[in-house]
């Protein structure tokens, strides 16, 4: 059989664009709300906003929210994922539980880099728990490396509002 | 159920000791599930985090009603006397094994319809909380008017005119898991004592909707004989059926199951294993009876 050796050479350039780094430029934010809940007493919710590989490795967290440790187990997909074994490292975007809004997260271009993300499939995961109150867990298939901008956006029934996602090539 | 002496005769009537040898084989096996009982470890938490020493508290029960108490299992001499269960109390070993693999001893105390331990937790890591039963000889037999007996021990004495006699011994493994902060897996390695469960699958890391594998050890080596594992939800009072699942594990012990429901899951296995030539005894019974905490996504 003839090798055709051109072609070769194209799947090869092909597969290392492919493989290789997200470019720099690349970018993600999420903005998401925490809705207000009438309820007495109301306790703000612990929440979690993570990413996840394809086959839900824990990659990276852009925020956890949280009052006390014993109950960061109630957060109990990012603290399986993420929080119990303390890797990837989370102690930078952790801060207080916030009250009802709306917030936009980011992983810039620097913490981008840092991650060494392979362009393809990942899970953008925001998980929120409320004391005496309920728990929502959402999760979003996202493109990481596409050529063009994406957008996704979910809406929670219960403890989160909308969840609006925006990856930039 | 056929007695022996009417065994004999049929034996006798055929002639073929082959065909007689697995009869008797099975006759030995059947009364069993008259005085099998579920027994089992319901812990507060299975996970657990924090900064500071983190507790749990647990309670035990030989009870057919899952997770909900009827008779105590295990007492430290200051809870409340049972005599009948006394003998089996004094045999128990409460065992903790931590996440360095050592053993630490746990104090339960009877009352009225269940036992009470417990445990605290300093180092991450799992925990293996259980009871475990060793080899307790128990004779069984049908009395005359058909009624079942068994006695504990080598002290009991057979009633005239018994038939069906049976020795066996007895052992279980009652256990639970918990992880404090990070789990780790020295607490699951098999002990080789009895009935253990391993695999693939973290007991502490159980999510609805995902495959869970595990896998059935017998003396710290793989379970070789096809054995079924029954997994039935708390709260079996509250329902009409039990709605177990029965899974059969592969030659080397191996089965998988998925979960749909979130809730604590009682997970047993049971195996008979023949007495050895001349060992005086005609079966060994080992159960293992874990109990487990699968959460929703």
């Amino acid at each position: 059989m003839k090798t055709d050796l051109s072609g070769l050479a194209a799947m090869a350039f092909v597969w290392i664009l492919l493989a290789s780094p997200v470019s720099q430029a690349e970018q993600i934010s999420v903005e998401i709300t925490i809705p207000k809940i009438n309820s007495q007493p109301y306790h703000k919710p612990y929440v979690a906003v993570w990413l996840e590989s394809a086959q839900r490795k824990g990659v990276h967290t852009l925020a956890f929210w949280h009052e006390q440790k014993d109950w960061y187990k109630d957060v109990r997909q990012w603290w399986r994922k993420i929080g119990r074994q303390q890797s990837p490292i989370y102690d930078q975007v952790t801060g207080a539980t916030r009250k009802p809004g709306t917030y936009t997260l980011k992983i810039d271009n620097k913490e981008l880099t840092k991650l060494n993300l392979i362009p393809g499939e990942y899970f953008l995961n925001v998980e929120a728990v409320r004391e005496e109150g309920g728990r929502e867990f959402i999760r979003q298939k996202i493109v990481i490396g596409a050529r063009e901008v994406k957008h996704y956006e979910k809406s929670g029934q219960h403890e989160l509002g909308k969840v609006a996602i925006k990856v930039m090539p | 159920m056929l007695s022996v002496s009417k065994l004999t005769k049929v034996i006798a009537a055929k002639g073929s000791t082959i065909k007689a040898l697995a009869t008797l084989t099975l006759a030995l096996l059947l009364p069993l599930k008259a005085i099998a009982h579920e027994r089992f470890i319901l812990p507060s938490h299975t996970i657990l985090s924090g900064d500071k020493r983190q507790s749990v508290s647990f309670i035990a029960s030989i009870s057919n009603e899952i997770f909900h108490g009827d008779r105590p299992l295990g007492d430290n001499g200051k809870g409340v006397s049972v005599p009948e269960l006394a003998p089996l109390f004094k045999q128990l070993k409460p065992v903790v094994i931590g996440p360095d693999g050592a053993r630490r001893d746990m104090s339960w105390q009877a009352f009225s319809r269940f036992s009470v331990a417990d445990a605290h937790f300093k180092v991450a890591g799992t925990y293996r909380i259980a009871l475990v039963q060793p080899n307790v000889p128990m004779t069984t037999f049908t009395k005359v008017d058909g009624s079942k007996g068994r006695f504990f021990g080598n002290q009991g004495e057979v009633p005239a005119g018994a038939s069906n006699i049976v020795k066996r011994t007895t052992a279980s493994r009652v256990e639970t898991y918990v992880s404090f902060n990070q789990p780790n897996n020295r607490a699951l390695q098999s002990t080789g004592e009895g009935l253990e469960l391993a695999g693939k699958t973290h007991p502490n890391d159980l999510f609805v909707d995902e495959v869970l594998s595990f896998q059935l050890m017998f003396e710290g080596k793989q379970l070789k004989q096809a054995t079924k594992v029954k997994v039935v939800q708390g709260a079996t009072r509250h329902r009409n059926q039990r709605d177990e699942q029965v899974i059969k594990t592969d030659d080397q012990g191996m089965f998988s199951l998925t979960i749909a429901e979130a809730g604590f899951y009682l997970l047993s296995a049971n195996i008979d294993v023949k007495g050895k030539l001349g060992s005086n005894i005609d079966i060994h019974h080992y159960g293992l009876y874990a109990t487990l905490e699968v959460f929703l996504q």
